[in-house]
C-alpha cells in the first residue's frame, strides 16, 4: 500500500492551493490521484509523508462536523487511499485544548466538585484529543481512568457547520446537491448522538455486554457515576495504536489471529445485535501484548431496522443478479432504482449494482479470505472512478440507495481498511452466510 | 465571655441576612414592576423593617443595586480563594477560573441582570453607574493579577503600556458581560467559548512576545539612527 502515496509535489502543491480557494479542482486532483493508484504503478517505495500532509491540512481547514463530513464522504466514494484515511482518521477538532478552568467549570456543571474532589489523581493536562473532545488521565482507588470531556457548543454548532461544508464537499466530491440532503440528513443526526455522552455510555455497557463471549476483545469498564452529558469515565486501557503495533513487525500468525477478533466483533455486531460501532477507524482500537484487541469510543453507533438489513443482505447472497426478477425487485425496494428510472437506465444500472455488490461481497463469497491482497484493493478505489464517470448516475436527481445503508458502507469500508493494513487472513465465516443457506 | 462572643456573632450573622434580605426584596420589586420602589419608606413597610434598619445598610436604593455586582464580584473571589487549587493556578488559569464561575453565578440572576443592565442602557462603551464599583473593585483585582503575572513572567513589562493592562482586562470583562448578555446558547456554552478564546488571546499578547523584540528592535534602530 505504501508505495501507491508517491505523488509529485508540484502537482500536490497545486492542488492543495485549490482547495484551500475553492475546492473545485480538489476534485480533479483527488480524481486524477486514485487513478494513478489504480494504473499507475509507481516504483518508489518511501511513502512522501510531506505531501500526504499537505493535502491533509488543506482538508483540514475545514473544521470541527465539516471535517468528519468530508472524511466520511471521501471514504464513502473510495475516493481516499490507505495513507490519507488513516491521517484523516486521526483527524479531530482543531480547537485548542480545554484550559484546566473549563475543565473544572464543566466538572463542577454536573457534579458541584471539580475533577480534584472526585477522584485521587487528575491530569492538569489533556494527554489526547477525542473526536469532540479531549482526554484526560485519572485514578481513583489505586484505578487507571480515562475521563472524556467535550468542548462546549459542538451540539449547537453541528448545523451551522454541516451548513459550511455542503457547497465544498459538493464540489469536491461531484455530488448531486439531492444526494448531498439525502447523506447529510443520516450524517446529522448521527452527529448529534455522538454529542450525548450519556447515550455513548449506555450504548458502550450494552455493546460491550454484548459482546462479552468474543475472546481476545477488551472492553474498558465505564463508570456512570463520574459520567454526565459531556463527561465520560471508564478504564485507562493500555495498547499501541495500529501504527506502533505494525511497526514492531507481528508474526502473519499474530496478525491473522489479531484480523480474525476483528471480524468476529463486526460479524456479531452486524448480523446478531442489528446495530454497530460504525466508526472502526484505526484509532479505535488499541492493540496489546497479549495479542487481545481494546476497543473504545462508541460515540457513533448506527442502529439497522429489521427490514432494511433483511432485503440489504440478501443483496449479498451470491449470484443473486441471475435470478432477474429477484435482484430487480430487491433494488427496487431499497431505492437503488426508481420507479422514474427509464428501461435503459434499469438496465445500465443493474448492470454497475452487480459489479459493485460482487467487488464489495467478494470476502463473504469464500470461506477464507486474504485481505493482505492489493489487487482487490485497488479495484476498490477504481470504484470511485466508476462513479465519478457514470454519467447517468451523476445526472440522476433524485438520490439513490437507502439513508441506511451509509453508516453500514462506512463500516465495511473501515473494516476492509484496518485488515488490510494488518495484512490479516481470516475465515470470514459469517452469519450472513447461513442467512443464505436458509434462505435457498 | 464564651456566652458574649456567641451573642455577638448571631448579631453579626442577623445584620448580614438584612442585607441580604433587602437586596433580594429589592431585586423582587425591579423584577415584578419594572422600576425602584415608590420610597424607601413604602419599601421598609412591605418589608416590615423601620427605615432606620433599612439606612444602617444603605443610604439609597442606588447603593442597593451597586451592591448586587459587588457582592457577586466579592463572592466569586471568596470561592475561588478557598479552593485549594486556586493558589497554583497561572494568572491565565485564575482569570478564567473568574469568568467562569462569575458567570455560573450571574446564571442564577440572569432576569435581574439583564433588567439593570437594560436600565442602565448597558453597552460597551457605556457600562453605566451600576457598574461602577464593580468597575473600582475589579480593577484592583486586576492589577494584583498583573503585578503577580509580571513577577511570574507570564506577562511581559512594557513600561506605559503594561500599567494600563486593568483597564484593559475590565474591556475584556465588559465585552464578556456584553456576549452573555446576548448568548441565546444552550446553557451559555457560547460564553464559555468567549471566555476561553478571549482570555487566551489576551495573554497571548501580553505575555512577552514578537512585539517586545520588534519594539527593542526599533529602539536600538532609533537610537543608532540618531547617533
Amino acid at each position: 500500500m505504501q508505495e501507491q502515496d508517491k505523488i509529485y509535489s508540484s502537482r500536490f502543491q497545486r492542488t492543495g492551493k485549490f482547495i484551500q480557494t475553492g475546492a473545485k479542482v480538489g476534485r480533479n486532483y483527488l480524481k486524477h490521484f486514485s487513478k494513478k493508484l489504480v494504473t499507475g504503478e509507481d516504483d518508489q517505495n518511501s511513502l512522501n509523508e510531506s505531501n500526504a500532509s499537505d493535502i491533509y491540512d488543506a482538508l483540514s481547514n475545514l473544521k470541527g462536523s465539516a471535517l468528519k463530513v468530508a472524511q466520511m464522504m471521501s471514504m464513502d466514494q473510495g475516493l481516499l487511499p490507505e495513507a490519507f484515511s488513516s491521517k484523516f482518521a486521526q483527524a479531530q477538532y482543531s480547537a485548542p485544548p480545554l484550559s484546566y478552568p473549563l475543565v473544572i467549570k464543566t466538572f463542577r456543571q454536573y457534579f458541584e466538585e471539580g475533577p480534584g474532589a472526585l477522584f485521587d489523581e487528575f491530569s492538569k493536562k489533556s494527554v489526547a484529543a477525542a473526536s469532540i473532545g479531549q482526554v484526560h488521565q485519572a485514578s481513583k482507588d489505586g484505578k487507571k481512568l480515562a475521563v472524556k470531556i467535550q468542548y462546549p457548543g459542538v451540539a449547537n454548532s453541528i448545523e451551522s457547520d454541516l451548513r459550511i461544508v455542503r457547497p465544498i464537499v459538493g464540489a469536491m466530491f461531484n455530488v448531486s446537491q439531492s444526494e448531498l440532503s439525502h447523506y447529510l440528513s443520516e450524517v446529522k443526526d448521527r452527529l448529534i448522538e455522538e454529542t450525548d455522552y450519556q447515550l455513548e455510555l449506555e450504548r458502550s455497557q450494552e455493546i460491550s455486554a454484548a459482546c462479552a463471549d468474543i475472546k481476545g476483545l477488551v472492553f474498558p469498564k465505564y463508570y456512570p457515576e463520574f459520567s454526565a452529558e459531556r463527561i465520560l469515565t471508564m478504564d485507562w486501557l493500555e495498547g499501541q495504536h495500529l501504527n506502533e503495533f505494525l511497526a514492531t513487525n507481528p508474526s502473519q500468525e499474530v496478525r491473522n489471529k489479531i484480523g480474525q477478533i476483528i471480524w468476529d466483533f463486526y460479524d456479531h455486531q452486524i448480523h446478531t445485535l442489528k446495530q454497530v460501532h460504525a466508526d472502526p477507524h484505526p484509532g479505535n482500537f488499541l492493540f496489546r501484548e497479549d495479542g487481545t484487541v481494546g476497543v473504545i469510543d462508541f460515540g457513533c453507533v448506527k442502529v439497522f431496522p429489521q427490514a432494511f438489513y433483511e432485503r440489504y443482505f440478501h443483496l449479498m447472497k451470491p449470484a443473486i443478479s441471475d435470478d432477474d426478477a429477484e435482484f430487480t425487485a430487491l433494488l427496487n425496494e431499497l431505492s437503488f432504482l426508481l420507479k422514474s428510472d427509464k428501461t435503459h437506465e434499469v438496465e445500465h444500472f443493474k448492470a454497475v449494482y452487480k459489479d459493485v455488490l460482487e467487488l464489495l461481497g467478494r470476502p463473504f463469497f469464500s470461506p477464507e479470505f486474504d485481505f493482505a491482497d492489493k489487487a482487490y484493493f485497488d479495484e476498490i478505489y477504481s470504484l470511485s472512478d466508476v462513479y465519478q464517470n457514470d454519467k447517468l448516475l451523476r445526472n440522476a436527481k433524485a438520490a439513490r440507495g437507502p439513508k441506511d445503508a451509509i453508516y453500514l458502507n462506512r463500516t465495511y469500508f473501515g473494516l476492509y481498511s484496518i485488515l488490510h493494513l494488518l495484512k490479516a487472513k481470516v475465515t470470514t465465516h459469517s452469519k450472513v452466510n447461513g442467512l443464505f443457506k436458509k434462505a435457498s | 465571655m464564651a456566652t458574649k462572643t456567641s451573642s455577638k456573632t448571631t448579631r453579626t450573622k442577623k445584620k448580614v441576612d438584612l442585607r441580604q434580605k433587602i437586596m433580594e426584596q429589592y431585586q423582587e420589586y425591579r423584577l415584578l414592576n419594572g422600576h425602584d420602589p415608590a420610597s424607601v419608606f413604602a419599601f421598609c413597610k412591605q418589608l416590615e423593617i423601620t427605615e432606620a434598619e433599612f439606612y444602617k445598610h444603605f443610604n439609597n436604593f442606588s447603593q442597593v443595586s451597586t451592591a448586587f455586582w459587588t457582592d457577586l464580584f466579592q463572592n466569586n473571589i471568596q470561592r475561588l480563594e478557598s479552593t485549594a487549587e486556586y493558589e497554583e493556578f497561572s494568572v491565565r488559569e485564575k482569570l478564567l477560573s473568574f469568568y467562569y464561575s462569575f458567570f455560573e453565578n450571574l446564571k442564577n440572576h440572569r432576569s435581574y441582570a439583564m433588567l439593570t443592565l437594560k436600565s442602565q442602557g448597558f453597552s460597551l462603551k457605556r457600562e453605566g453607574n451600576d457598574l461602577g464599583l464593580l468597575k473600582k473593585h475589579y480593577k484592583q483585582w486586576a492589577k494584583q493579577l498583573i503585578t503577580e503575572g509580571k513577577m511570574k513572567e507570564e506577562i511581559a513589562g512594557r513600561s506605559k503600556l503594561s500599567d494600563n493592562y486593568d483597564s484593559l482586562f475590565w474591556y475584556q470583562f465588559m465585552f464578556l458581560l456584553d456576549f452573555w448578555r446576548k448568548d441565546g446558547s444552550t446553557d451559555f456554552e457560547r460564553t464559555d467559548e468567549a471566555i476561553e478564546k478571549v482570555v487566551n488571546l489576551s495573554f497571548d499578547l501580553i505575555e512577552k512576545n514578537a512585539l517586545d523584540s520588534a519594539f527593542d528592535f526599533g529602539k536600538f534602530i532609533f537610537q543608532n539612527v540618531r547617533v
